[in-house]
């Protein structure tokens, strides 16, 4: 048995709702959440700490059912996007607020670590409406694991911070997550949050979990257009023209790739590739063992952030490509450039339909 | 600097003019009367005994109005009941009830009736007595204060509660450690506001306590009857201290609604 399992949750909240939602955790997974707004996330994480009763299913942590137990029951810490901290009270109040209740001996001294563990340990005195949104966020987190939850929920804890401040928080959660071996279960909208701290992503939609699996996979292999446009993938539809080698060539309506994945000889079939994984020359290398190459035209380029996302043109199929900065630099595209995409064959995923997909 | 139209000036106008006009009605109180005779007045039996019975029907009314509205405002505030929508109506009718009317309602329930009969056999007559005034306060001041309770809780996070329930405390508990205290300024208010209300109360205590000169004489009523008997002196005097009431009122909870 896992240590959370939560089968087949349904709540009606009118305007937000969860259909159906299956999924089971280890101890010490982390696990990001991502969808769109409305997706039905905050009504998951608030029905997994007791605040909205289910319609149907049930809640399961560490072996007892914990589907109608009272919030103060269920021992299970959560960190919201406002960060929740009780105004009238300081920071050393508001950490030690959940400890008092169970009146530990060395009270003072365990704030005190946890605050210096955090880098708020100067801070103790102050009322939260005079912190920043980094230093409010560390607060939260230190009042939440200082009771060590057996499962922290994490509502878009980083979505009010700066870049900068984020990194460093990303960086400060994931050791004390380690320290603690806390199962997590976190809210957000940054795949950077799930790159760098979950060993696990679900992404949400109309209150319906698509997909959920290992982080690589679901970056690898989304189920459906709609998981793949949202972890940043390229998402296309093709036929198994010939398979050779137990590999298959993939005719995507135009060109052919090849993958090294298997499939039958006039399959129907999505191909995943991520962005990155796609690189770009100017000139047709001499050797491509391994690689597909193709003829691309470069129709736009969208700058974000430390790379460039390419929208290339092969054939009549749009294909992006995300460079790092330097790449850029070194071979000064510019709009109407034709240039090869090079897409390694291991890279060429082959995801076969679902009888019941969503968001194809 | 942004242009001044018309309208703007037409508002202001109309604002400014309604303030002047009340301005100097409060102030000829004031002004009018001798205020050696105020002076007097003021330590007369009669209004000794006025004052006094205004004060101590006051705090007990705001009291018990502040016991009731409390849970009465958090629940319109936080939960979803049956019939919440009717409860909201029926305990917001007060306030567009005329008072009189109000009374009637009360003498009526607690008269000659089943109601009346259980209260009186627990020792409390509401009917020409004290005891009815604080009953005529209490129901008038009643729907002001779980108002006020109910914006000041709907203003407070329920993610503050929703959160220190996950930190194991009942929501009992975290009614006393959380929303009680955050909501002191709207508590604050909801006090001096219905301590306002209970002293300037007249028409439902005229009907329910009934007006008699040193029984049931609360200030209002002291006015009422002077005039009546034709002592200005007197009906100023009680005007003065109910208006002196007022205003403190008034200045507390402007200064409590800015902390809501």
């Amino acid at each position: 048995m896992s240590f959370v399992d939560i089968d087949n949750l349904h709540i009606n909240l009118g305007e937000f709702r969860l259909n159906g939602v299956s999924l089971s955790l280890d101890r010490g997974d982390y696990l990001s959440i991502i969808g769109p707004t409305g997706a039905g996330k905050t009504i998951f994480l608030e029905s997994i700490v007791g605040f909205w009763r289910p319609d149907q299913g049930r809640i399961i942590l560490d072996g007892k059912e914990i589907t109608t137990a009272l919030p103060e029951k269920r021992h299970i810490g959560i960190v919201y996007q406002d960060y929740a901290l009780l105004p009238h009270m300081t920071v050393y109040q508001n950490i030690a607020y959940g400890l008092k209740k169970h009146k530990p001996e060395n009270m003072d001294e365990a704030i005190r670590r946890m605050a210096g563990s955090l880098h708020i340990d100067h801070l103790l005195h102050r009322k939260p409406t005079t912190l920043s949104g980094g230093e409010q966020q560390r607060v939260a987190l230190a009042r939440v694991l200082i009771v060590e939850p057996a499962l922290l929920l994490m509502d878009e804890p980083f979505s009010a911070l700066d870049q900068q401040t984020r990194r460093r928080a990303r960086l400060l959660l994931k050791a004390a997550i380690r320290d603690h071996a806390t199962t997590v279960i976190h809210i957000t909208h940054d795949l950077d949050d799930a790159w760098a701290l979950a060993n696990k992503l679900a992404v949400f939609k109309d209150g319906r979990l698509l997909q959920m699996g290992a982080l690589q996979e679901v970056f690898n292999r989304p189920k459906n257009r709609f998981v793949a446009e949202f972890v940043g993938t390229g998402f296309y539809r093709g036929t198994v023209v010939t398979g050779k080698n137990g590999n298959a060539n993939i005719d995507l309506g135009g060109i052919v790739i090849e993958s090294l994945d298997q499939a039958h000889n006039g399959d129907a079939v999505n191909v995943a590739i991520r962005h990155e994984d796609i690189r770009v020359t100017r000139s047709k290398p001499a050797h491509a063992n391994g690689v597909n190459v193709v003829n691309a035209a470069l129709k736009d380029i969208v700058p974000e952030g430390s790379s460039s996302l390419l929208d290339l043109r092969v054939d009549n199929i749009a294909i992006q490509a995300l460079l790092p900065h330097h790449a850029m630099r070194r071979l000064d595209l510019h709009r109407g450039d034709h240039l090869y995409a090079l897409i390694r064959k291991e890279h060429v995923k082959i995801v076969h339909f679902e009888s019941q997909s969503n968001g194809i | 600097m942004r242009q001044i139209t018309v309208f703007q000036l037409s508002c202001i106008g109309i604002s400014l003019f309604i303030t002047f006009l009340l301005v100097f009605a409060i102030a000829s109180l004031f002004l009018v009367p001798d205020l050696e005779d105020v002076w007097k007045n003021l330590w007369s039996d009669e209004m000794r005994f006025s004052l006094k019975l205004s004060m101590l029907t006051g705090i007990v009314s705001t009291l018990m109005v502040m016991v009731f509205a409390l849970p009465i405002g958090y629940a319109l505030s936080r939960f979803d009941f049956p019939f919440k929508g009717f409860v909201k109506t029926i305990l917001d009718l007060p306030v567009a009830f005329p008072e009189l009317v109000l009374g009637l309602c009360l003498l009526l329930l607690f008269g000659n009736t089943l109601v009346g009969e259980v209260f009186r056999r627990l020792s409390v007559d509401l009917v020409f007595t004290k005891q009815g005034i604080v009953a005529a306060q209490f129901f008038t001041a009643l729907p002001y204060a779980s108002r006020i309770l109910k914006s000041t809780f709907d203003y407070i996070n329920p993610r503050l509660e929703f959160v220190s329930r996950s930190l194991g405390y009942t929501q009992r508990e975290t009614f006393f450690n959380v929303s009680l205290p955050l909501a002191k300024n709207g508590i604050l208010a909801a006090t001096v506001i219905s301590f306002a209300r209970c002293i300037g109360t007249f028409g439902t205590v005229l009907i329910l306590a009934g007006g008699t000169y040193m029984k049931t004489e609360v200030l209002p009523m002291t006015l009422y009857l002077n005039i009546s008997y034709g002592n200005m002196g007197m009906a100023l005097t009680s005007g003065i201290v109910l208006t002196t009431v007022s205003f403190i009122a008034i200045f507390i909870f402007e200064k409590a609604e800015v902390g809501i």
